[in-house]
């Protein structure tokens, strides 16, 4: 929240002054008849980013004043406030959320509902759950074939499937299952814009995963983590002769101050002052190759972790102690091999 | 008083709260005054025939740095203490409740003996023997209305304990039996009415739902020590929440005894927020306090929407005006000796206009016109020490100060106002080049100690981590080896001035656009060097810096 310090550091001509609002005298006036009504759908508006908003309204005259909600996770803080100008107020509005992950979150939503210009409010407390996966908006047009896939088996009946998809998606109505008893529906990924298709029918066997895309993107990581490894080492053998040759110079400007030698010690101070600057720089560019680094490990490590989630309990940690074992011994294919099908 | 005609005005140092005799009965010669103010001191006045002298002042400061005590709302006098000498009892807006005692008559003041706390202000205080005879009480009453008393009676007199069982005696048995069938019949009362309420909204005919009215008690005061304002914000009942806003942009200051949660929203300035901060109170929090501080020239409103544990649930807004000179307070006297600045304005406008529009622009300011032909009011800026003098009257206006921004934004803000109403303004101004220079003069300290302290800071991570490393730190620098000391006090320093150096390069920013302003010139272009001399402001010193504003 210091963003203030940027408008404070311009003091007062950074931004327009505003004019004073008037106060209003109170009346406490009776509200009949007001309920709201709330409504959250998933929107790819083109004027802002894709999110998911939430719709309020009041059922007579009364307009909205303002809405807090609370919850945990999906803003900077623990609660996002709508607030528009006097002058604008409506009764209905709409408020845009952005949740960052897949997780469901509890919104606790305070309303407040009055009348124009009153300095008291109703308030209207109202509890939703946002599911799951609210950031996939539901396809009616044909999207193309994802390259990358799962395939699984549950021991679930179609109906369960379907009940799971009702709650863990932001769907206006509840999906039915098919005539035979099956199931095919296509989100798009309202963040990345990729599709995801849904297929629900009979039997497969085994647990089989292909991400061609992921696995490159892997490969070339690995290949940037070898190259870092090699710059550091020789940027620490760069620094060890760094040391070895100021402990010489030192020395060497001290036997010139006790000889009285002031031109050469002068000499040796100056090539220590520039020996100074090289390690400063040195240090420097270690710190980027540092930094590069440690992204790159990250990427790998979140890729274990996404193959690691493909399964369930022991086949998931055997798959993810596997991919550790494949990237010390920097055997590639063995790593493809593992994420594909779960074996080495 | 004679005739309702003002015998002398007294000089205090700052907006009085509360009036009690001295001893109770007005001192040896019945003409000793006690006074509280609304920031916390205590203070003796004699009053004589002709005027009045001040015996001593009671400042406000606590034990550890930064704590505040609040202002005192009532005081009475009793023997607590059972020494024979009748002791000082205060109540505060905090909810403090202090016993100071007179080691010296009033020769001096008096010292702090006991102090307790309770979460609600105090509204009424009073020493007695109450519950018990032979034990001395001090009798409160809180906003929410809870009356209460602190005794001296030791607690466990009607209570014997043997073999871990523990007896209570046949009085106190039925004082809690009668204050239960109490509790059980007030809760009855409160369900038959929420009922009938419930009915009446759900009925079939247009139901009335009508917002129930509780009583806000707030008071927003500017605090001179550090600038900013504390706004106080107290219930009668349990708060559940409290949403901030504000359509200009203000820093918010950390208060240690805020129990509440605070969480900030992302705002838009195109929607008119500039600041959008909830506080999720806890259970039976009543009261909330929150210290601001604003940006002089940034003029607007502070909401705050109280919303009570309640049901029905409802919500009150309190509006609180943020003034373009807000962090200038009144002071009595004018020093005539510094350079100032003056601005003159003459028009078509009464005593009352231009007192309205006086108080539009500063705080601490009756809202009715003095009487008289002319008014004259003094403040000074609570950031800089600089003074402002408005001496006007129907027709005419003068402004003095020796800080030149104060002199543009009262001109900015005085002719959109006089414009507003359609009045024609003869503005004139006298801008003094010294006064530039003195302004520098004083802000040179606080930059230089805010500088100081930023890289003081900075040095410290270095510094510790080279500390846990080596078992011996006496090869540092006596320099480095006092900020490895110090490091917490540092750290808390900072951190309890967020935005202290941005605020003092934005003032100075202004007084270098304002005195270029007033030629006429924009020197807008030239800022970023300017801020590059202040970020390098450690290796270079003050003449740079004068000279950088005075060339043209």
């Amino acid at each position: 929240m210091r963003r203030i310090s940027e408008w404070a550091r311009l003091g007062k001509y950074s931004l327009a002054n505003r004019q004073q609002q008037e106060t209003k005298l109170e009346l406490s006036q009776p509200i009949r008849n007001c309920r709201l009504v709330l409504q959250l759908t998933g929107n790819e508006e083109n004027s802002k980013p894709p999110h998911v908003e939430i719709a309020l309204a009041t059922t007579n005259d009364t307009v909205i004043r303002a809405v807090i909600i609370f919850a945990e996770g999906i803003f900077e803080g623990e609660s996002h406030v709508f607030h528009p100008r006097e002058n604008s107020l409506t009764s209905n509005i709409r408020v845009p959320l952005y949740p960052p992950k897949d997780v469901p979150v509890d919104l606790h939503i305070k309303t407040m509902v009055g009348y124009k210009g009153s300095l008291h409010y109703h308030v209207f407390e109202l509890t939703r759950q946002l599911p799951r996966f609210s950031m996939y908006a539901l396809c009616t047009t044909s999207v193309n074939q994802p390259q990358g896939f799962v395939k699984f088996k549950l021991n679930e009946r179609v109906a369960r499937i379907v009940m799971w998809i009702n709650s863990s998606f932001l769907l206006l109505e509840d999906m039915q299952a098919n005539s035979n008893g099956g199931l095919e529906v296509s989100f798009l990924s309202l963040r990345s814009s990729l599709p995801l298709i849904i297929e629900v029918s009979s039997a497969c066997d085994i647990v089989e995963a292909d991400f061609p895309g992921e696995l490159e993107q892997l490969g070339s990581v690995l290949e940037r983590v070898e190259e870092y490894h090699a710059t550091r080492q020789r940027l620490s053998a760069e620094m060890a002769d760094h040391s070895g040759v100021i402990r010489t110079l030192v020395v060497r400007a001290e036997d010139a101050r006790l000889m009285s030698d002031m031109q050469s010690m002068r000499q040796w101070y100056g090539e220590l002052y520039n020996l100074n600057k090289d390690l400063i720089s040195g240090y420097k560019i270690r710190c980027n190759n540092h930094q590069e680094l440690l992204s790159c490990l990250k990427q790998v490590n979140q890729t274990i972790q996404k193959a690691g989630r493909l399964r369930v309990g022991k086949s998931k940690t055997v798959v993810v102690s596997a991919c550790r074992q494949a990237i010390k011994s920097n055997n590639i294919n063995a790593l493809t091999k593992i994420i594909r099908s779960g074996t080495t | 008083m004679r005739d309702s005609e003002v015998l002398y005005s007294v000089e205090l140092p700052s907006p009085p709260s509360s009036l009690q005799l001295f001893y109770n009965d007005g001192g040896e010669n019945g003409d000793q005054l006690l006074y509280g103010t609304t920031d916390g001191k205590i203070g003796l006045v004699q009053l004589g025939r002709g005027s009045a002298a001040h015996r001593w002042v009671l400042e406000n400061s606590s034990g550890s740095v930064g704590t505040r005590q609040g202002g005192i709302t009532c005081m009475d006098h009793h023997d607590i203490t059972g020494d024979g000498v009748r002791d000082l009892l205060v109540g505060r807006d905090d909810g403090t409740i202090e016993v100071f005692a007179y080691e010296d008559g009033d020769e001096s003041e008096p010292t702090l003996r006991f102090s307790t706390a309770c979460n609600e202000s105090i509204t009424g205080i009073q020493g007695a023997v109450v519950g018990n005879a032979g034990y001395d009480e001090i009798l409160a009453s809180t906003y929410t209305g809870w009356v209460f008393g602190v005794t001296s009676e030791p607690m466990d007199r009607h209570m014997t304990s043997e073999s871990g069982v523990v007896h209570i005696s046949q009085e106190s048995k039925q004082k809690i039996q009668k204050l239960r069938l109490e509790i059980d019949e007030l809760q009855q009362r409160v369900l038959k009415e929420r009922d009938q309420y419930q009915a009446a909204t759900q009925s079939a005919f247009p139901g009335i739902s009508a917002v129930p009215f509780f009583s806000v008690n707030d008071k927003i005061s500017l605090n001179r020590s550090d600038a900013s304002y504390l706004l106080s914000v107290e219930v009668q009942t349990a708060v559940d929440n409290v949403l901030l806003q504000s359509d200009v942009p203000i820093d918010l200051l950390d208060v240690e005894k805020n129990s509440a949660v605070v969480s900030y929203s992302t705002c838009d300035p195109e929607s008119g927020n500039f600041l959008l901060a909830t506080y999720r109170c806890q259970a039976n929090t009543t009261r909330l306090e929150v210290r601001i501080r604003t940006i002089e020239g940034q003029y607007g409103t502070l909401q705050a929407y109280i919303t009570p544990r309640l049901q029905p649930k409802c919500c009150q807004v309190r509006q609180y005006r943020i003034k373009p000179l807000s962090l200038h307070s009144r002071i009595h006297s004018f020093d005539p000796n510094r350079p100032y600045n003056t601005l003159t304005l003459k028009g078509q406008f009464t005593l009352p206009e231009m007192h309205a529009w006086v108080v539009f622009c500063l705080p601490e300011l009756p809202e009715r016109t003095p009487s008289g032909e002319r008014a004259e009011f003094t403040f000074v800026s609570t950031f800089l020490d600089t003074q402002l003098q408005c001496i006007y009257g129907p027709g005419e206006a003068v402004f003095r100060s020796d800080n030149i921004s104060t002199i543009s934004i009262l001109k900015d803000v005085l002719t959109k106002e006089a414009t507003r109403k359609k009045v024609r303004l003869d503005i004139s101004c006298e801008v003094s080049e010294e006064s530039v220079v003195h302004a520098l003069h004083l802000l040179h300290p606080r930059l230089e100690a805010q500088l100081m302290l930023a890289k003081q800071v900075s040095l410290i991570d270095a510094l510790r981590e080279l500390g846990s490393h080596e078992t011996d730190t006496s090869f540092l620098s006596p320099e480095y080896k006092q900020i490895l000391d110090n490091a917490d006090e540092l750290l808390a320093q900072y951190r309890k001035q967020p935005c202290h150096l941005e605020r003092l390069y934005g003032m100075i920013t202004d007084l270098f656009i304002d005195k270029y302003k007033f030629k006429g010139v924009n020197v807008k272009s030239r800022v970023p060097q300017l801020l590059e001399i202040l970020d390098n402001y450690g290796s270079l010193d003050l003449q740079h810096l004068i000279n950088f504003f005075q060339a043209q």
